[in-house]
């Protein structure tokens, strides 16, 4: 079975189907009572039994989590298993079926509202397969949760518009206190919604890089804020009896869902509780014996109060959601007063390392990168090592061609090449209509209504995020010639 | 009758030396292990002498040395995660870049026959292509996570860019660059290896490839393009790569190097059984099912085990292996 992970996470491990029970250095903890004799275990054909009691007892199986691996350092091993558990397509249509959901707490909980928010990768990836065109694959995919028992099917676009413009005015902050202070750890700031680039980041580069980390949240974990503690509390429900499903194009968002960091101790859930991806989606549409086509049409629902208007859309720029020109033009504007620059991209080395430069009076004052794939994030790290990074931002993807190409899109038909494919979805994305996140209304009512104002720190708690280094300890044990 | 004749042994090494590589021109050849030094031997008259010793390029035991094919530059692989290339553009041997990428132990490191590629792996299960983009400038070109455990070694064709990896998965893989979107992908999976495949080595014509492994066998392949005249079938590829030749029942414990020499055309091998043997293969034999004699063996080559052989690219006949037992061992092969 073919990894579904991005190479970068691969590299590090996370994607290996040993089992934890195999090699992971998880410190087991064991209820200790005082004895001089030491324990004495039996193995048994049906487990571990604990004779020192007097009397056998059956030795609790050791569970590990994924949250247990995210945050240890050890083998780096977050078994398929462990994520599987919880983050599946079986849990995800048992929640419909049950109206319940046990927590990473091991807390069960009843569901009183199921959402849905599909992003636009992976929906024109299930658009080519069933060859829809993407509003009508939309209506269908719509159709089709809500046949399943979800009771609101929303799009992102409004989380996305939101992180977008946190990356924007983030970058020109960062940019002007570089300009105070050059030593000070702000360029070139790299794009953070790419959870397998943040996770190798983390486990790999830790504190060398985490703080050129954009400080802003996915738009997956910003729509998560948004449904678990606006919407939840806009209609007076319990936010740990929301469930929350976002449709996303890789792996590799299971693990950035699953991160403490998106847990609030205080609504006791995460934002996001389950990520299903387009493969899977389409493994459920085949087990239960149904072609996207033929399911009955509904429409996404649209919950807020301004009348934008529910679709799912594109932004300008790249496929992985345009970070790289947003931030440039909302750069060019106002650092250098430049509206509308041509934004030219030079291909480097490989067509998935490419850079944009803008120009005022003879000089260079703004060079931007897309990086794609793990060896051009290889290339970037070692520049910015060596100190020989030119770059103000970098828009950094984990996946080649970015997310477009995400883990877990449907695979290429039999006789089509993985190229091809990429191409075509390049194009759909092309076609969707586009959104502009500065005239975004809702989003401009969530500032005010929701957030507290722009910069106010409800904004800040609720839009941004931090980043954690994983210190390595090499053990001996795990040397092999 | 043949033989393989003891010219010289050499210590200096501190402990297990892991391997040994000759220089292009078979004048000079680099050795290293765990002692994390490199040394450099070349001829005084009749004697092999150390003439340079290269240290503090590394924190942990240095696996594998290569030559560059232009014989200016030596890349060295570390379990301390890093590859170093080595040269003496100031007069003496200096590390004037160091390639780092790799989460840990670096298992081996190959040059392409251009000089322009460099290949590496490791126990993260991954093979890097480095291409050589200047000045002590080295970019990452890929980095294939195809095998599912560590890759013990890299080596490439003699004439084109074609790498090959052996690993702990059993099998081989090859690779090769898509120009269309110059990315590196797997173009053959070589299975029939029931162990651990440690090393492998082209024939100087490239068509065929010899393995060997921890099962205890020598396996020998043969490239079959799409317009065979044998018939084998090459469904979808440029071609397809065919085990030829199984040769089991002569080594008794892991077979640990293999080498290939370009000028006669015989196979050495490295043992944990402590035992050199030389294989020829058999006049007339049959091209698609080929037969190997062993024509040499010497027991008690090295008193423990038998890191790596390496042919004299001069094809003198001269041969160079090391073990675990620290030393370095120089020998002459001849034929009746």
């Amino acid at each position: 079975m073919a990894s579904r992970f991005s190479g970068a996470l691969q590299l590090t491990d996370l994607d290996d189907f040993i089992t934890p029970s195999q090699e992971c250095i998880k410190p087991v903890k064991i209820e200790k009572t005082k004895s001089k004799t030491g324990a004495k275990i039996k193995i048994g054909e049906d487990g571990y039994f604990d004779l020192s009691t007097g009397k056998e007892q059956k030795l609790q199986k050791v569970e590990i989590t994924l949250a247990d691996c995210l945050a240890c350092s050890g083998c780096i091993t977050s078994a398929e298993s462990v994520l599987v558990t919880r983050q599946s397509q079986e849990e995800l249509l048992k929640v419909f079926s049950d109206r319940k959901y046990t927590d990473t707490r091991g807390v069960t909980r009843d569901v009183t509202l199921v959402v849905i928010s599909i992003s636009a990768q992976p929906l024109l990836s299930l658009a080519a397969r069933y060859k829809l065109d993407p509003e009508e694959a939309t209506r269908k995919l719509v159709g089709y949760f809500k046949s399943l028992g979800a009771d609101l099917v929303l799009d992102m676009t409004v989380a996305e518009d939101l992180s977008l413009l946190e990356a924007q005015q983030e970058f020109v902050q960062r940019y002007q206190n570089q300009q105070q202070d050059p030593s000070a750890k702000q360029l070139p700031m790299l794009a953070s919604s790419c959870p397998g680039w943040v996770c190798y980041a983390e486990k790999t580069h830790g504190n060398f890089i985490l703080p050129y980390i954009s400080s802003t949240k996915s738009p997956q974990q910003i729509m998560g804020s948004l449904v678990k503690q606006h919407l939840a509390i806009k209609r007076e429900l319990n936010p740990s009896e929301v469930y929350h499903v976002t449709f996303m194009p890789c792996y590799d968002k299971k693990l950035e869902a699953s991160r403490e960091d998106f847990y609030s101790e205080i609504l006791n859930c995460h934002d996001v509780d389950c990520v299903i991806t387009a493969i899977e989606l389409e493994q459920m549409l085949e087990n239960s014996g149904r072609c996207l086509s033929e399911v009955a049409d509904a429409d996404l629902d649209w919950p807020w109060d301004e009348s934008q208007g529910a679709a799912v859309r594109s932004h300008a720029g790249s496929g992985s959601g345009g970070y790289a020109d947003n931030v440039f033009l909302y750069a060019a504007e106002h650092l250098f007063g430049e509206t509308n620059p041509p934004l030219v991209y030079k291909n480097l080395r490989n067509p998935d390392f490419r850079e944009v430069t803008l120009e005022k009076d003879g000089r260079e004052v703004l060079k931007f990168a897309i990086a794609n794939g793990f060896r051009n994030i290889q290339n970037l790290v070692q520049k910015l090592k060596r100190g020989k990074s030119p770059y103000h931002y970098v828009e950094v993807m984990a996946c080649p061609s970015g997310c477009l190409n995400g883990g877990a899109q449907v695979r290429p038909v039999q006789g089509e090449s993985g190229r091809e494919l990429v191409t075509q979805l390049h194009a759909l994305y092309g076609g969707l209509p586009v959104a502009r996140p500065a005239q975004n209304k809702l989003v401009k009512q969530l500032y005010s209504d929701w957030l507290d104002g722009r910069d106010s720190d409800k904004a800040k708690a609720l839009l941004h995020t931090a980043y954690h280094a994983l210190e390595k300890n090499d053990i001996a044990l795990n040397i092999k010639w | 009758m043949a033989k393989l004749e003891l010219l010289q042994t050499l210590t200096g090494h501190k402990g297990i030396v892991w391997n040994v590589s000759w220089h292009p021109l078979g004048k000079m050849f680099a050795s290293c292990g765990e002692d994390k030094i490199i040394k450099l031997w070349s001829k005084e008259g009749e004697h092999w002498v150390m003439k340079t010793v290269l240290v503090d390029g590394h924190q942990r035991t240095i696996r594998e040395v290569s030559w560059s094919p232009c014989g200016n530059f030596l890349a060295s692989a570390s379990f301390d995660g890093t590859t170093a290339i080595w040269d003496k553009k100031s007069g003496q041997f200096e590390c004037n870049a160091t390639l780092e990428g790799h989460e840990n132990e670096v298992k081996s490191v190959a040059w392409s026959p251009s000089g322009q590629l460099l290949a590496t792996c490791g126990r993260d299960k991954s093979v890097w292509v480095w291409e050589v983009a200047g000045d002590d400038e080295y970019v990452c070109e890929a980095v294939l996570n195809i095998h599912n455990q560590d890759v013990k070694k890299v080596a490439w064709h003699p004439s084109s860019d074609i790498l090959a990896s052996a690993s702990y998965d059993n099998t081989v893989k090859m690779y090769k660059e898509d120009q269309l979107d110059n990315d590196w992908a797997c173009i053959a999976t070589l299975q029939s290896h029931e162990s651990t495949v440690w090393s492998l080595v082209f024939d100087k014509t490239g068509k065929r490839l010899a393995t060997c492994s921890d099962d205890k066998t020598i396996k020998i392949w043969q490239e079959y393009n799409a317009d065979n005249q044998e018939g084998v079938i090459v469904a979808n590829k440029d071609s397809i790569w065919k085990c030829v030749c199984t040769l089991s029942g002569y080594h008794t414990r892991c077979v640990y190097d293999i080498t290939w020499c370009h000028t006669t055309g015989l196979i050495a091998t490295a043992c944990g059984d402590d035992i050199i043997r030389v294989f020829k293969e058999v006049d007339n034999s049959d091209p698609n099912a080929p037969s190997f004699d062993l024509i040499c063996t010497k027991p008690n080559a090295h008193s423990q085990d038998v890191n790596c052989v390496q042919w004299n690219p001069s094809g003198n006949q001269e041969l160079i292996s090391c073990s675990d037992d620290g030393e370095i061992k120089v020998w002459k092969f001849t034929e009746d």
